[in-house]
């Protein structure tokens, strides 16, 4: 199959993993204050790690010398850090001495690392559509 | 007979030819191109002109020849590309869990794709009419 827009492939990896990551960072911000998550305990935050990974299908066709590595987003989940604990001796979750273990999640960080990888997406769109601009002008030679 | 006697006669047998020749023109322009040709013309133009059923590898026509298989497989290559693109769209539509931008980029793969095949159809016919061009 032929190739015409260059690093296709590679970028539509890219944006799937930015995608993932955004899932991964609103799954934060909606569980932000979910004191019984699945399993007991608080929710733990999930981080998205990204890896490269060698595409066998495109280095054999594209034939340029090049070996394109694809991305992969890995989703773990962040239980290195604990949450603040806050006083609460109402709360339906609140252990004997009356604290309540919160999510270790900020959302200050999860805003930030939402604009990233908005600005990644943004960057790797611009890609995609310097590729397509140059197979057009390529094709433009003949006329 | 002379040398001035020859040309005249070469001359007059050149002159009958090429009445001979414009006469069948007017008559049926047709009948001068070689039948292989217009076999060929009318195969590329029925190519061409088709509608979006895929145009399948094997049927390249009676020439069997390494070009008109080549230009058979672009044909078909740009066919495939749209029949992913509709179908990576229809998964967007209808739920599947296909990503826009894989639909998106589909798309505009299909688009280049289908570019390069007018561009290659330009130029074919620009060299065809390059062709007809010597006949007059």
């Amino acid at each position: 199959m032929m190739r015409l827009v260059p690093g296709a492939d590679t970028t539509a990896s890219a944006l799937n993993a930015e995608r993932i990551k955004l899932e991964a960072i609103s799954q934060n911000i909606a569980n932000a204050n979910v004191t019984d998550a699945p399993g007991g305990g608080p929710y733990q935050r999930k981080e998205v790690v990204f890896e490269s990974i060698i595409n066998e299908a495109i280095s054999s066709g594209s034939g340029n010398g090049v070996n394109p590595s694809s991305v992969k987003a890995k989703i773990t989940t962040d239980s290195n850090n604990d949450g603040p604990q806050i006083y609460d001796p109402e709360h339906p979750h609140a252990d004997d001495a009356g604290y309540v273990q919160m999510p270790n999640v900020n959302i200050h960080e999860e805003m930030v690392n939402m604009i990233l990888a908005s600005r990644s997406y943004e960057a790797n769109l611009a890609a995609m559509k310097y590729g397509r601009r140059m197979a057009t002008q390529t094709l433009s030679i003949g006329r | 007979m002379d040398a001035i006697g020859q040309a005249t006669q070469f001359a007059q047998t050149a002159m009958d030819m090429a009445n001979r020749v414009a006469r069948q023109q007017a008559e049926d322009p047709s009948t001068l191109i070689p039948q292989d040709l217009q076999d060929q013309a009318a195969q590329i133009q029925e190519r061409f002109t088709a509608d979006t059923t895929p145009i399948p590898i094997t049927e390249t026509g009676n020439a069997g020849s390494a070009f008109s298989q080549m230009v058979g497989k672009l044909v078909a290559d740009v066919s495939v590309k749209q029949t992913e693109a509709g179908q990576a769209w229809q998964g967007v539509l209808s739920g599947q869990g296909v990503p826009l931008h894989q639909a998106v980029i589909a798309s505009e793969e299909a688009a280049v794709s289908f570019q390069l095949m007018v561009e290659v159809r330009n130029k074919l016919m620009e060299s065809f009419q390059e062709l007809m061009r010597m006949q007059a």
